[in-house]
């Protein structure tokens, strides 16, 4: 009977394994293939999210006047320096407002309605966080029914963070940067050297000792100094071309010594994010 | 008895409650949580677990079921990929069932327990995002950049929750 009793639990071990992998597989398969994840799926997350807000907005509003209260200790001093800054930014904006003014008088008279560089922008909140040490996801208050669709990217402060993974009716999951799984789409990006040359790659992965972004696979002659700005290139997909990313850190040859692998320091802090902007490009 | 006291409401209410929380603590202190040296995530649901094993062992709850649910909830809402705690969390109950009926339940065994259980909860979620292919992170280096602060943070929030969640449990019932 001790025996019966042991084998039975092996069986019922086995089983509960066998089932548990092929949910994970069929799961991970149907999140990289298809563009919503299936009904009840969805239909249970906006439930859940529904009801997470109870408890994320309380929460997220104390950090927020916490946070604001030790702000107000260095306000003094930043206000000095951007006072500075101030200036240079007014003159920058009537330049950037003129250049818009001429760029879409230009486009109308060679009949162009949108090149790589449109978009428009959704505002959301982040409501959750995935407690996984395997996923860098976060959740937003945004969902299908605000027109976000799934592989668009998402930016906070500066700059590019991740890309929408998965999107419900009421809220979406944001795959960020700096997840590192294989299934995780790279954003083709291009760097402008201090010798203006442009430099087209895809960003390949993300140190997680330095906190930067490494970009492999690079064949160009060009020199790439520390400092050049990258931005996305539009190329290939919803990504619309100008998002910043970040400054190149360091740039070094690859373990093969073949090519050109770069370091690249993210443009906004990728570990605190509140309010998130979803890029959504005119097709 | 489990029919009858305010425990058949308050019980998943608090469950809902700490897997919230975990999300929103992970949000609110990502900063400090998720560095690249330490990673330490809360499992505050498996805190509420198994201390309804540790102080409600007269009462005859549908515990594991609960965990599947809340494992179910976890996979869709907060990974998006179903089939890891929804085995994981009815696991980690009966672990606690098994042990208990060894080791009579009180403060320190409970920290045991719990250390025992976080173990498990982190080693097999790390060996099912090895095999999808989630992460490609070697043993050791979870051993020392995940278990560790992970166990270190949850033994913690033990300490300071064990009283409290007690109180909770003994006004519920």
């Amino acid at each position: 009977m001790q025996k019966f009793s042991f084998n039975r639990r092996l069986v019922i071990i086995i089983v509960c394994l066998i089932v548990s992998f092929a949910l994970m597989t069929l799961s991970v398969a149907i999140r990289n293939k298809r563009s919503t994840p299936p009904l009840i799926q969805q239909f249970g997350n906006d439930i859940v999210g529904l009801a997470d807000r109870v408890v994320a907005l309380p929460a997220n509003g104390l950090s927020g006047s916490v946070s604001s209260l030790s702000e107000l200790l260095n306000t003094y001093q930043e206000n000095q320096q951007l006072k500075k800054q101030v200036g240079e930014l007014a003159q920058t904006k009537v330049r950037d407002q003129t250049l818009a003014k001429e760029n879409k008088q230009l486009k109308k008279q060679i009949g162009l309605n949108a090149s790589l560089t449109d978009y428009t922008a959704i505002t959301a909140a982040v409501i959750t966080r995935t407690p996984s040490s395997w996923q860098n996801q976060v959740v937003i208050n945004k969902g299908s029914s605000a027109g976000v669709v799934k592989n668009m990217p998402v930016m906070s402060g500066s700059g590019l963070v991740g890309r929408i993974a998965e999107v419900n009716k009421t809220n979406s999951k944001v795959e960020l940067i700096t997840d590192n799984n294989d299934s995780a789409n790279r954003f083709a990006v291009q760097i402008t050297t201090k010798s203006g040359k442009t430099v087209n790659g895809v960003l390949s992965g993300f140190n997680a000792n330095s906190g930067e972004i490494t970009m492999n696979n690079l064949t160009t002659k060009a020199k790439i100094s520390k400092g050049d700005k990258v931005v996305t290139s539009g190329l290939g997909g919803v990504t619309p071309k100008g998002l910043y990313v970040g400054q190149v850190a360091k740039s070094t040859g690859d373990d093969y010594g073949l090519s050109t692998k770069l370091y690249i320091t993210p443009a906004t802090d990728l570990s605190s994010l509140n309010i998130v902007t979803v890029a959504v490009t005119k097709q | 008895m489990y029919r009858l006291s305010k425990l058949r409401f308050g019980f998943p209410i608090g469950l809902f409650l700490f897997l919230f929380l975990d999300g929103s603590i992970s949000q609110v202190f990502s900063t400090h949580l998720f560095r690249y040296s330490a990673v330490m995530v809360s499992h505050l649901v498996v805190l509420w677990l198994i201390c309804a094993i540790l102080f409600e062992d007269r009462i005859d709850m549908p515990l594991a079921r609960w965990a599947a649910v809340m494992g179910a909830v976890f996979d869709l809402y907060y990974t998006g990929i179903f089939g890891v705690y929804v085995f994981i969390f009815p696991l980690v109950v009966y672990l606690t069932r098994v042990l208990t009926r060894y080791i009579s339940p009180n403060f320190l065994s409970g920290l045991l327990i719990y250390f025992i259980d976080i173990t498990l909860v982190e080693a097999l979620g790390y060996l099912a995002s090895r095999m999808v292919h989630l992460t490609n992170m070697a043993g050791s280096t979870f051993l020392v950049t995940t278990l560790g602060p992970t166990l270190a943070l949850n033994l913690a929030l033990f300490v300071i929750l064990y009283f409290p969640i007690r109180w909770v449990y003994n006004w519920l019932n």
